[in-house]
């Protein structure tokens, strides 16, 4: 069985002269939570219509739970549970009509409904028409749908499109304990960086169809470059003492370190020097390492976070 | 196959669609009775409901199966539920068999709805004017058997309407294409090319002359279902943007 309940290899998809996703080698560790990010137009929902089998690859493969989609496509989607953009309800039934016919397509038990209705806080507004329900209500139908048959892989697209800041934390709670509680793994596709930094173990990041960052987010951060923000009594002596020490120094006075520096110990040579040269410290504070900054230096055509 | 049909039924509640299905044969059966309520003249059972044949083969059939098949396509469409229909573990052709299946089935129930309401208009006006009364026999089985054909000789025409309307997301092409085939049907009645068309196969089982309707029954359901299962392999594997 392959150690990856998703992956690709060389995933690619044309639309006519136009490559939306190129060659993508996606690596989704079991349990993981995995945050799929990249700006619009990147190649996300594309990328994820094939996981799907919703649209087939111009080449490559995609495996769910080694599954082959392109050859299985039934036995892959039996282990997945999506929540899609477009959530697909039918307004004339209810909350609840609406999850049994999911059920029933899945030939899953009738409990199945009030579990997951639990789950998604739902119960209460089940009987009530899918055309009276709130984007967020909608939100939370389409997580109970996806979550019916306890999938051991949930992909999902933009969760927290129209939730309450509320409705946010509760479902960045849920979805960062659901590898836990259900060895399910989770396959986020966001664009709220935050968001996907508070509950991701892991990222991919998705640029042009192109992946240009993939891994455990811990490690990823780890690996990239500090600045330390710089304020002084003088801050055209400080930019001077900084150059001559051999730092790389930006317009703001930022100290824009190397990878292997360790941020702490040039904090402090470079509090001694100022303090040595007679300036006045106000400031001196590395930079948190930040999704966002990886996200942006992932992005080739942005600058680096300013 | 029953767990998608039950699926497919249970779409249908409080849905415009299932408006339809009650409303257009009861257009028929109200016409009916204000019809036979406007003089004072006695009409023969077999008039009442050669008329509501006539009118439902002729007219209201090939404008509720454009309707119908636009409705329930929508139902789909509309909310983008194509995507979670096709994700799921089941084999694709067996989602818009079951779609067909229930068109067909749906169709058929307005067919007998339009019977019943037939002979519940013709009661009626009898009773609120017992000089109106339909007079002699009902010949029920041979107007039964009659609209019977003109269901079957109505595949090919329903096929069409359900590819076009599943095709694409909007409803315009069927829509457009139903509303053509019918009027075509209705202005080109007495040409011979006419038992061609799809819309006017349906009321060509009630021409005089035997090969039309023959010809309508033979082309209509023969290749209505090749047509068919020609719609329900092309949908099922085509990729949805």
């Amino acid at each position: 069985m392959s150690e990856f309940a998703i992956e690709t290899r060389g995933l690619s998809r044309r639309f006519g002269r136009q490559l939306a996703v190129d060659a993508l080698d996606l690596h989704v560790s079991r349990r993981a939570v995995y945050g799929f990010l990249g700006p619009n137009g990147a190649g996300k929902s594309t990328t994820i219509r094939m996981l799907l089998g919703l649209l087939r690859p111009s080449d490559g493969q995609a495996l769910i739970q080694g599954l082959d989609v392109g050859r299985d496509r039934i036995g892959a989607a039996r282990q997945v549970g999506a929540l899609l953009e477009a959530h697909g309800f039918y307004g004339n039934l209810t909350g609840r009509e609406n999850l049994d016919l999911a059920r029933t397509l899945r030939g899953l038990d009738r409990h199945e409904l009030d579990r997951v209705l639990d789950l998604t806080d739902l119960r209460s507004s089940a009987d009530k028409r899918v055309s009276d329900y709130s984007l967020g209500m909608r939100q939370r139908l389409g997580l109970a749908r996806a979550l019916m048959g306890s999938p051991s892989v949930l992909i999902l697209d933009e969760p927290t499109n129209g939730l309450d800041p509320d409705g946010i934390a509760d479902m960045r709670r849920f979805l960062a304990e659901l590898p836990d509680r259900t060895g399910a793994t989770v396959f986020v596709s966001s664009h709220l960086l935050h968001e996907v930094e508070q509950i991701a173990t892991h990222v991919g990041i998705l640029h042009l169809g192109r992946l240009t960052v993939q891994g455990r987010l811990s490690d990823l951060l780890a690996g990239q470059p500090q600045d330390i923000e710089l304020a002084t009594s003088d801050d055209a002596q400080a930019r001077t003492l900084a150059l001559a020490a051999g730092y790389d120094v930006a317009d703001d006075l930022r100290l824009r370190l190397a990878p292997h520096d360790d941020a702490r110990r040039v904090a402090a040579e470079v509090n001694r020097a100022l303090i040595e040269a007679g300036l006045d410290v106000h400031r001196l504070a590395p930079r948190p390492r930040t999704l966002e900054a990886l996200y942006r230096q992932a992005r080739l055509n942005l600058p680096e976070a300013a | 196959m029953f767990p998608i049909l039950r699926t497919e039924l249970t779409k249908l509640h409080r849905s415009l669609a299932l408006l339809l299905i009650l409303a257009a044969p009861t257009l028929v059966g109200l016409f009916l009775l204000l019809n036979g309520l406007r003089d004072g003249q006695q009409r023969p059972w077999e008039v009442w409901l050669g008329a509501s044949s006539g009118i439902w083969a002729f007219f209201m059939l090939p404008m509720s199966v454009t309707a119908l098949t636009a409705l329930l396509a929508q139902t789909e469409h509309a909310p983008r539920a194509w995507d979670q229909l096709r994700a799921l573990p089941i084999a694709r052709w067996r989602i818009y068999a079951a779609k067909a299946l229930v068109v067909l089935v749906v169709v058929a129930a307005m067919t007998a709805l339009c019977l019943m309401l037939t002979l519940a208009a013709g009661a009626l006006a009898g009773l609120i004017r017992p000089e109106n009364a339909p007079t002699g026999p009902l010949g029920l089985a041979t107007v039964a058997e009659s609209l019977g054909r003109i269901y079957l000789a109505s595949v090919l025409m329903i096929a069409i309407q359900f590819f076009l309307a599943l095709r694409f997301a909007s409803f315009v092409p069927g829509l457009v294409l139903g509303i053509a085939g019918t009027f075509f049907a209705v202005v080109a009645t007495g040409a011979e090319e006419g038992v061609f068309l799809p819309w006017q196969m349906p009321v060509n089982i009630l021409a005089s002359e035997p090969w039309r309707a023959q010809t309508a029954l033979g082309l209509g359901l023969g290749l209505g279902l090749l047509a068919l299962l020609a719609a329900i392999a092309v949908l099922s594997h085509r990729d949805v943007p």
